[in-house]
């Protein structure tokens, strides 16, 4: 069992107000300012919920791709993956599309797309994306 | 209202065990983020990141801006921390089981019954704590303070 866990400061209200995500417990990043200009309209180089979805779609897909890349055989020695997080203000997040390029030694791309659907539906992230179009785009380097 | 696209970037090399990735957002927000296996399950995490703490700040953004936008209150100020809890199923493997959202919030002249129905408001309205209460639970720990 892991828990993680991030903490927001929003000062105003929606339209005029700023929050900012503080420094996460890891350290890793923060803090960062987020804006409801910034999320809806043009980034002006500032997260959102979605782009941070989005990142954590693409660092848990990319694990579990490598994962069963190694268990049947062919560990990766480079996996290239994103996703792009789609979100219409008044409905939500309706599509996470992911995409990765690999650089893995005696697979064939059949097998390799295969393996990339199956790390699609079984990631956790993807798994608690339960009602979100989920795409992804496979291939060999 | 326009669609909207947001998007990340992972490097990863190697096998899972031993391998790292790195974390790249499209606005250019934070780059090269490193995590791991390790890190992803362990205690420690030495300054790096993984995909539920990625979440987990979704998360508290999304909640934060949904309820500012119900609060409609200019001078008001609202802490957020989401913490998401990852378990491991029978027969399901790993999953995202709960995410914890604690509230604290100053709200010039809001008693507290209205307070605790706008927070609910901001719950039902966040698109983060809709994704995830399809598949797992969101718990909220809202208070008011002066």
């Amino acid at each position: 069992m892991a828990d993680r866990s991030a903490s927001v400061t929003w000062q105003g209200d929606l339209m005029s107000g700023s929050g900012e995500i503080d420094e996460v417990p890891s350290g890793a990043f923060g803090p960062l300012q987020v804006t409801w200009k910034a999320r809806a309209e043009e980034s002006d180089g500032r997260t959102s919920p979605e782009e941070l979805l989005a990142a954590a779609h693409a660092t848990c897909f990319a694990m579990a791709l490598a994962h069963a890349l190694a268990q049947g055989g062919h560990a990766p020695e480079r996996l290239q993956t994103s996703a792009t997080v789609t979100f219409v203000p008044g409905t939500g997040v309706t599509k996470s599309a992911l995409t990765v390029v690999g650089a893995v030694p005696g697979i064939d791309e059949d097998a390799f797309r295969a393996a990339a659907g199956d790390a699609k539906e079984n990631c956790p992230v993807s798994k608690a994306l339960g009602g979100v179009e989920k795409t992804v785009d496979a291939r060999l380097q | 209202m326009p669609r909207i696209e947001r998007h990340a970037d992972v490097h990863w090399e190697g096998n899972v065990a031993r391998g790292t990735g790195h974390i790249s957002a499209g606005t250019g927000a934070f780059r090269e983020l490193e995590y791991s296996l390790p890190i992803r399950i362990g205690r420690g995490n030495e300054g790096k990141s993984s995909p539920e703490e990625l979440l987990a700040a979704a998360h508290a953004g999304c909640f934060a801006m949904s309820l500012a936008g119900e609060l409609q209150q200019p001078d008001a100020w609202i802490d957020v921390t989401a913490t998401v809890v990852v378990d491991e199923v029978e027969g399901l493997g790993h999953l995202v089981v709960e995410s914890q959202v604690r509230v604290r919030a100053g709200v010039p002249s809001i008693d507290r019954e209205a307070f605790e129905r706008v927070v609910q408001a901001a719950h039902q309205g966040c698109t983060m704590s809709r994704l995830i209460e399809a598949s797992a639970k969101v718990t909220i720990d809202a208070e008011l303070e002066e």
